[in-house]
Parts: C-alpha cells; sequence; structure tokens
C-alpha cells in the first residue's frame, strides 16, 4: 500500500495520517504512516486568533450571556424557560450538567490513567483534558447559576451548619465549584505559569521563578483531591435521580445509579478527549499520534465493558428484561442508548480499528453521545412518565444553552491559541520556542542567562 | 521507565497507605451507622385522616386554606368569578378534586395537599435544609435557605411543592399544616371548617387508631381495608381512607422504605470522612510514586534535548 503523500503544513511537519483526507481516499494503514509521537503541549500559533468560526461561536456567546443576564438580574424563570412543576428540571441542569460534565470528566479519565495506573504516554494529552474540563464545568457551573430561582441564597455555602450533608445535591453544590474553581484552576496552573515566562518580563519571571518550583512541590500533595472530589460529585450526580424513586422509569431506576453516572463519566471522559484532539488536530492540521489515541480508546473500551456489565446485570437482577424488549418507547431508548456505547466498546477491541483515524472518531463520537444520552434521559425522557404534563426546551432556554457550548468551543480555541496546550512531535515545540525567541521557563536562567539552582 | 528501589516504592506507597488507612479505621468505627433504620414519626406528630366516604365536595376546606394561609384564591377558570383552582397551584395548598369512572358511574372526592412524610424526600434531599421537619414533625419551608433548586419537586413522590414560576423571587408552596395558627386555632383550616368530619386532625398515632377503627366497623366498605399513608414511602403523617382505589385519586403504590432510607446506608462520617480521606491517601500513594517517575523522566530529557517537562 502507498504511503500517504506528505503533505507540509505551515508548521513544517508533515501530516503523517491523512485525517482530512476526502472522503473515499483509501486511508493507510498506520503503521505506514510516519510515526508521529506526541511530547509536548505547543500552542496553535500559525491560525490567526479571529476567525469567521470563532465569531460564530462568540455571537452564540454574547447572545447567551445577555439573556442569561437578563434572566439573573431581572426575570422570572417563567418568561425564560418552560419548565413545569412537574419537569421543574430543565435542560441547563439535565443537559449542561448531568450531561455535559460527563465530557467535561476528562481530566478525571485521563489522570487515573496517567497518574494511577501509570500510562505515562498519556500525560502528552493532559492538558488537552485538562482544559476541556475546566471549561464544561464552568459553563455548567453557569448554567446551574442562571436556573436557580434564588441565587442569592447560594452564600448558605459559606455556612456549614445550614448543609444538608445527607443531600446529593448539596454534595453537588459543594464539590463542583471547589473541584473547578480550586482544583482545575491548579491543574492548569503550570501552563499559564510557563506562559508568563514568555512575557520576558524580568519581573514576572522572578515571580515565575518563586511560583513555579512551589507548584511542583506541592503537586503530588494537592492533586490526589482533583481526583477525589470528581468521583464524589459524579457519582452525586446519579444519586440526585435515586430520590426521585418511582417517577423514574424502572429501565433506569436502580440503586446503582451513582456508581453507573461515575463510570459513565470515565467513558465520557476518555470519549471527549479522543474527540477534541482529533477534531483539534484535523481543524489544525496537527499531525496525530495514534498510539497515544489507540490507548485512550483502549482504555474506553475496557471501562465501557465493564459499565454495560453493571448496567446490564442490573437490568436483569431487577428482572426488568421484558421492559428492556418491550419495543415500545422506553425500550427502544435503552436499546438505542445501550448500543451506542456497546458498539464503539466492541470496535475499538480491535487494534487495527483504534489505530484507523476514521473508525476511532466515529466510536468515539458515538460513545460520547451514548454517554450524553444515558445521563440525561433518566431526567427527562425516562422521568415522571405519564404524569400529563410535557416539557420541552423554551427558545431562550435552547439559546443559553448553545451559548454555553459555543463558550466551551470558542474558549478552547482561545486557549490552544496562545496556551501550549495541544499535543505534537518535538520538532514542532523547538519551531514555537523559536517562533517566541525566548527560553522555556524551567530552564531556570535568569534573564542575564545565569543558571538558577532549586 | 525508571523502576524504583524497592525500598523507595514502599516507602512513597506507605505514605499513601497509611493516610488510607486512618480513613479506614474511620469507616470501620462509622460502621454500625451502615445499617441506617428506616425513621419513624415523632411521638408528637401531628397528622390529618381524610375519609372519601364521608366527604361530600363542598371546597369549604379549600376556601379556608386560602383565607388563612393569606393566598389569593386562583380564580382563573372561573373567569375571575370565583375560586377554581384546575389543581395544586402557588395560590392554591389544598385542593377538592372529583374522580368519576363513567363506565361504573363510581365517583370519589379526594382531598389534596402536603403529606407530611414521616422520612420526606423532599427534606432529604434539600441541599441547604431550606425544607426541614420541625416541631409536630410538620415539614415547613425557610425561605432564607431556599437557593430555588426545585430538587423538592423533583423528589417529593406526591407532586406536591409548588413554585413561584412568575416571580423574581419565587417561593415554595405547599400546605405547612397552619403552622402558624396552630396555637391559636388548634387545628388548621381546612380541619376546622368541615362541615361532615371528612378530614379530621390530631396526633398521628390516635388518627392510626381511629382510621383501623373505621376500617374494623365497616369491613369491605374501604379499598383494601387499608390505611393508606401508614407503610407508604415510610408512612405519612396525613393518612386516607378510600372507598375507591388509591391509584384513581392520585396516591400511587409506594414501597413501605422511603427513598430516603435506601440512600442513608454508611452514614455521614462513612460518606464525609471515612470515603474521601481513603481515596486522598490511596490517590497520594500512587502520585508520590508516579511523581518520581515523572521526575526521572524530566530529567533524562532535560538531559537529552534540554527540554523541561510540562505538567
Amino acid at each position: 500500500m502507498a504511503r500517504p503523500a506528505s503533505r507540509a503544513t505551515p508548521l513544517g511537519v508533515p501530516l503523517g495520517v491523512p485525517l482530512g483526507a476526502p472522503l473515499g481516499v483509501p486511508l493507510a494503514p498506520p503503521h505506514a504512516s510516519v510515526i508521529h509521537r506526541w511530547q509536548r503541549g505547543v500552542s496553535v500559533r500559525e491560525v490567526p486568533l479571529v476567525t469567521p468560526w470563532f465569531l460564530l461561536f462568540a455571537g452564540f456567546f454574547v447572545v447567551g450571556t445577555a439573556i442569561a443576564a437578563f434572566r439573573l438580574f431581572g426575570g422570572s424563570l417563567a418568561s425564560f424557560a418552560a419548565m413545569t412543576d412537574v419537569y421543574a428540571w430543565g435542560v441547563w441542569k439535565t443537559f449542561n450538567v448531568m450531561a455535559l460534565t460527563a465530557l467535561g470528566s476528562s481530566a478525571l479519565a485521563v489522570g487515573l490513567a496517567a497518574w494511577v495506573l501509570g500510562r505515562h504516554r498519556l500525560h502528552s494529552v493532559m492538558r488537552t483534558a485538562l482544559v476541556t474540563s475546566f471549561l464544561f464545568y464552568t459553563t455548567a457551573l453557569l448554567g446551574l447559576l442562571t436556573d436557580v430561582g434564588r441565587p442569592w441564597n447560594f452564600w448558605n455555602l459559606r455556612l456549614p451548619w445550614r448543609w444538608n450533608t445527607e443531600s446529593a445535591l448539596w454534595e453537588v453544590a459543594l464539590a463542583m465549584p471547589v473541584y473547578c474553581a480550586l482544583f482545575l484552576l491548579y491543574e492548569n496552573g503550570p501552563m499559564v505559569v510557563e506562559k508568563l515566562w514568555n512575557a520576558r518580563s524580568d519581573r514576572v519571571r522572578g515571580w515565575v521563578r518563586t511560583w513555579h518550583p512551589r507548584i511542583r512541590k506541592t503537586y503530588p500533595f494537592v492533586v490526589p483531591f482533583a481526583y477525589v472530589l470528581p468521583i464524589i460529585h459524579q457519582s452525586s450526580l446519579g444519586g440526585l435521580m435515586v430520590l426521585a424513586g418511582h417517577k423514574v422509569h424502572p429501565l433506569w431506576q436502580t440503586d446503582l445509579l451513582p456508581l453507573l453516572y461515575l463510570v459513565q463519566a470515565l467513558i465520557c471522559g476518555f470519549g471527549s478527549v479522543i474527540v477534541v484532539l482529533m477534531t483539534s488536530c484535523l481543524v489544525w492540521r496537527r499531525p496525530l499520534d495514534v498510539k497515544v489515541l489507540g490507548e485512550l480508546a483502549n482504555l474506553m473500551s475496557w471501562t465501557t465493558l465493564g459499565w454495560l456489565v453493571l448496567r446490564l446485570g442490573d437490568v436483569v437482577v431487577r428482572g426488568r428484561v421484558g421492559d428492556a424488549l418491550a419495543m415500545d418507547a422506553f425500550g427502544v431508548l435503552f436499546l438505542a442508548e445501550t448500543a451506542a456505547v456497546a458498539v464503539p466498546a466492541l470496535v475499538l477491541r480491535s487494534a487495527h480499528l483504534r489505530e484507523t483515524p476514521r473508525a476511532l472518531y466515529t466510536m468515539a463520537l458515538l460513545a460520547c453521545l451514548g454517554g450524553i444520552a444515558y445521563r440525561f434521559i433518566p431526567t427527562t425522557l425516562a422521568y415522571a412518565p405519564g404524569a400529563g404534563s410535557t416539557y420541552f426546551p423554551a427558545v431562550p432556554e435552547i439559546v443559553i444553552t448553545l451559548g454555553l457550548v459555543a463558550t466551551v468551543v470558542g474558549a478552547f480555541s482561545l486557549v490552544v491559541k496562545r496556551f501550549a496546550v495541544l499535543p505534537a512531535p518535538l520538532e514542532s515545540w523547538h519551531h514555537a520556542v523559536e517562533h517566541d525567541s525566548h527560553a522555556h521557563p524551567s530552564h531556570r536562567s535568569d534573564a542575564h542567562g545565569h543558571a538558577v539552582h532549586d | 521507565m525508571i523502576l524504583l528501589s524497592r525500598r523507595h516504592l514502599l516507602r512513597t506507597v506507605g505514605t499513601g497507605l497509611s493516610t488510607a488507612a486512618v480513613g479506614g479505621a474511620a469507616a470501620v468505627a462509622a460502621a454500625p451507622a451502615a445499617l441506617a433504620a428506616p425513621r419513624t414519626a415523632p411521638a408528637d406528630a401531628v397528622g390529618m385522616l381524610y375519609d372519601t366516604t364521608k366527604c361530600i365536595g363542598c371546597k369549604a376546606c379549600v376556601a379556608e386554606c386560602a383565607k388563612v394561609n393569606d393566598l389569593v384564591p386562583d380564580t382563573e377558570l372561573s373567569g375571575g368569578l370565583w375560586q377554581m383552582p384546575a389543581d395544586l397551584n402557588t395560590q392554591t395548598k389544598n385542593i377538592i378534586k372529583l374522580w368519576a369512572d363513567p363506565a361504573t358511574g363510581q365517583t370519589s372526592f379526594v382531598k389534596r395537599q402536603c403529606m407530611h412524610c414521616v422520612d420526606p424526600a423532599c427534606v432529604s434531599g434539600c441541599p441547604f435544609n431550606a425544607l426541614q421537619k420541625g416541631a409536630l414533625g410538620i415539614v415547613g419551608w425557610d425561605g432564607a435557605r431556599c437557593i430555588g433548586c426545585r430538587y423538592c419537586e423533583v423528589s417529593c413522590p406526591f407532586e406536591i411543592p409548588k413554585f413561584e414560576w412568575k416571580k423574581f423571587n419565587p417561593k415554595i408552596v405547599k400546605c405547612e399544616l397552619c403552622r402558624h395558627v396552630l396555637d391559636r386555632d388548634g387545628q388548621p383550616g381546612c380541619t376546622r371548617v368541615c362541615p361532615t368530619g371528612a378530614v379530621v386532625f390530631g396526633r398521628r398515632t390516635d388518627l392510626l387508631a381511629d382510621a383501623k377503627a373505621r376500617v374494623a366497623a365497616h369491613p369491605g366498605t374501604y379499598h383494601l381495608d387499608h390505611v393508606y399513608g401508614e407503610t407508604e414511602a415510610g408512612g405519612t403523617q396525613v393518612l386516607y381512607l378510600s372507598h375507591v382505589p388509591f391509584e384513581k385519586l392520585g396516591l400511587p403504590a409506594l414501597p413501605d422504605r422511603s427513598v430516603p432510607t435506601g440512600l442513608r446506608h454508611g452514614g455521614v462520617a462513612l460518606k464525609l470522612i471515612a470515603l474521601p480521606v481513603v481515596l486522598y491517601g490511596v490517590f497520594l500513594g500512587f502520585f508520590r510514586r508516579n511523581w518520581k517517575v515523572h521526575e526521572e523522566e524530566a530529567a533524562r530529557l532535560k538531559a537529552e534535548k534540554g527540554l523541561e517537562e510540562q505538567l
């Protein structure tokens, strides 16, 4: 089979795997292409910051934020949302918080693989995962703020004697902002510190020289919190619907919801980092590292198989197989949702397909959709069936939700263009360093070139 | 990959495991709490007993409820003429509804309001204790604590709490057993004005005995000879006797165990202290070990390529 022709990119790096090849062009097997090892985060410098696509996302952001501000500072929920007393939770909670923070669990999933399972190769995609997580969580919290009717009382969070420690929602209300505002920011810190060094100001560099070692010293002690917290609140999100009892359809209602939500967050975390990486490489013409992507896919596939054992085992043990095969709306929904995660898990057992970009991309996308569906359905579609009330989000609800998603995409594109986030081979790092014509912070030489020792 | 010496490995993992052990000990200490017993009603719990065979549907209770609770009567359906709520809503904490089966001609009235559960899901889920079981077991709402998340509406098995969607300062509206006038009147407005004794107020234990006596006195009259609320969802302080199936009146068949009981395994000590500490300890062990590996690789990268690692 012919080796794919190398196309020069603005970085001067050949595109080894032609992900963006037009449809119909046969893809070369990965081993036939140039093998690119992702080694370092490198900013996307060759593309302008503001592009038509960016303006589109920014537009959604502005419109969504404006409407959300109107709602927060001068409007009742009724004038912005279609929620009812039966469907008291709308898409801001059920989609932005319950479903999309699963995609935002990439830092948890990749971090567990890299730091706990010792898959050291995955450190190269950690920054991508961290930025993605931070953005999904931030927008989820903004959605939550828009959603609650009496947001001024959020200050109760500062009065521990008012906490209801029994409430899963209290866990979410406490753990989610703390995780996002403290630990995700801390984990994203080294990237910012590195950038500050590049500002080439002696004062800033002095500051970096003080703080960089401090971050490194505290890192292994602080970062474990960034794994404890999401494990707690991602399972609590599942616990939320357990309290709704008989109002959630029996195919979804189970005491295992917390565990199933948590494991689904890991699946979606792996899935979203694969989709984000591959989309970024496609859009900004970066080479792919099929070995790293394949490893992520392998982990996603195994996690999904484990999840399926829990999910299907639970349905069998609770005697709900009949409901699953009833071929009514709920049965079909269950089968579709399960297939959407089961098919990628099985397909990606093939090492060859794991390293075939198009198959991997399709399957990771499908798994993300299935995961979102699983986390969304018990809150809305399978919630209060037959209660004689319907809910379909109102236009402002949809616009705000889309605005939050657009914020994730737009802000991600800004961050990767200015910070060393997306992974790239070493040679592109050298290119980036030349571009900035400065040394890397941790070279530990001061502004006059003298070596600095810890 | 740089291999660590055995001693090194033991030391780094040991730190984490000892932290985990502290949490583990706490877990063992908390173990008795794992067998969370179902909650029972407080000894002085009050409630109401409603009997469908005695209700004539006069709605005096609906009118009085609005009066005692300073609610603007909902006149929307009647074109502004008289109080005519379609269902419980933010202007209506108490309602009389009619169920009729055209096929058999069977009918029944039903009075709906908060059931004041013995172990309420709304209270269990409320993040800042805005809904709490207060004196006499009455489930009351505190506006200073409520963030308006509406988890009470999601969790209530009876669909009782209502949210003021149209207001900028929305409240949760539901029956609070007229707790603000109990000292003065001795009972809620609805039971005070009921002309037939279809709904009566009293201690839950007395009401339950009364209900059982009625069932015994009139065998076959009441559906399943059962007092609804004695055991449903862990028990409710408002009890029902009905001559038609409870489901027809919107009272769902619910398991005896309250949903919060099932969520309470382990207790706070296990959930908030032991589990996080164990997790932190385990992660700390792994992070410290892999941090060393990371550092070694970083040093090698720097020596070979002149580059620092990126966190």
